[in-house]
């Protein structure tokens, strides 16, 4: 299962080959700044996006098995998503910057 | 090359009535503003604004404080000052009560200024990388000064180096660039929250204009309310290091 998935993944990069044959436009002449810049953005938000999961995921399961501490549970689940989300932030800006240069 | 920004309405009144203060004094440092037309900033003049609207809500609370017969308002704030109290005893240990001057104007000053954003015609100031900058420099400084001054010079540079004297020489570096990197973690987060709300929901009113953007704008108001909050727990927790006295 892992195999098909590998190849698959193999595959669906290598179908962006033509890209190298673009000359100019985009964000620079013939510069992978902007393509370089969404995969970037993309692949921060997927994995964030995965780490929040598990976060909320635990913290639900917790605040079930222990009513009681909601408040706490609720309170740590806040502060590990905001961190969290920083981190996509963080690959937002840099977009911003490759935009420019 | 970059255009000068529109103006606000509000940025418009300093311009015209203003500029030739704001000019002499950014000449006088050596900064001279890029279009002399137009020295005030959007940012500027937005943040003068929520200090002025802070002031203008303190002073009417504080003339309406009562013990006996607490209003709406005195209510409301003295729930706030609770909630923040409290926060700061979990996150300092001992002598909180010294920091939350700091923590509350913190807390009311980044709310208020992420809160104006959404009112049509105005702009939030933390929109700009500036003024988070700003406020993470105020922080840093602030809880180095606040650890030099409870432990002392001497020990507080010592508590750098790490539990034991043989891992000092990893441990320093370690530690210089962690601290280095939460006033730059802070200015991020804030700035980048507000931003990308403000170009979310303009992004998705370019699309459609029924209810989307105004869940958007609902989602962006929410997230104030939480940058806001973890800016103060941040600095918190920095203080809270800083003065940490080891047991």
């Amino acid at each position: 299962m892992t195999r098909k998935m590998f190849f698959l993944l193999a595959a669906v990069l290598l179908l962006a080959c033509p890209i190298f044959a673009q000359t100019t436009g985009g964000g620079g002449s013939a510069s992978l700044n902007l393509p370089a810049a969404y995969i970037a953005m993309g692949l921060a938000s997927g994995l964030c996006g995965l780490g929040q999961g598990r976060a909320t995921a635990s913290a639900a399961e917790a605040m079930a098995r222990n009513p009681g501490a909601q408040a706490a549970i609720r309170f740590a689940l806040i502060l590990g998503l905001v961190l969290i989300e920083s981190l996509a932030l963080y690959t937002l800006v840099i977009t911003f910057v490759a935009k420019q240069a | 090359m970059q255009e000068h920004e529109v103006d606000l309405w509000f940025t418009k009144l300093f311009n015209d009535f203003l500029a030739a203060p704001a000019n002499a004094v950014l000449n006088a440092i050596g900064k001279p503003a890029a279009d002399p037309a137009h020295p005030w900033p959007n940012w500027f003049a937005m943040e003068v604004l929520v200090v002025l609207i802070i002031m203008l809500l303190f002073g009417y609370l504080k003339a309406r404080l009562s013990a006996d017969r607490p209003g709406k308002l005195q209510l409301t704030f003295e729930a706030i000052y609770q909630f923040i109290a409290g926060q700061a005893h979990d996150a300092v240990e001992h002598g909180s009560k010294q920091y939350v001057p700091f923590f509350g104007a913190l807390f009311i000053f980044i709310l208020f200024m992420n809160l104006i954003g959404v009112i049509p015609g105005f702009e939030s100031p933390t929109m700009t990388p500036a003024v988070p900058c700003a406020l993470a420099v105020c922080v840093f400084l602030y809880y180095h000064f606040m650890g030099f001054r409870e432990l002392g010079p001497g020990k507080y540079l010592l508590h750098f180096a790490g539990p034991v004297w043989w891992l000092a020489p990893i441990m320093i570096p370690i530690e210089l660039i962690s601290h280095l990197a939460r006033p730059l973690s802070l200015t991020i987060r804030l700035f980048a929250n507000m931003f990308a709300g403000e170009k979310v929901t303009l992004t998705f009113l370019s699309l459609t204009y029924l209810l989307i953007p105004a869940v958007f704008m609902g989602l962006h108001v929410f997230v104030a309310f939480l940058q806001a909050f973890i800016f103060m727990l941040l600095a918190m927790i920095y203080v809270g290091g800083a003065v940490a006295h080891e047991h």
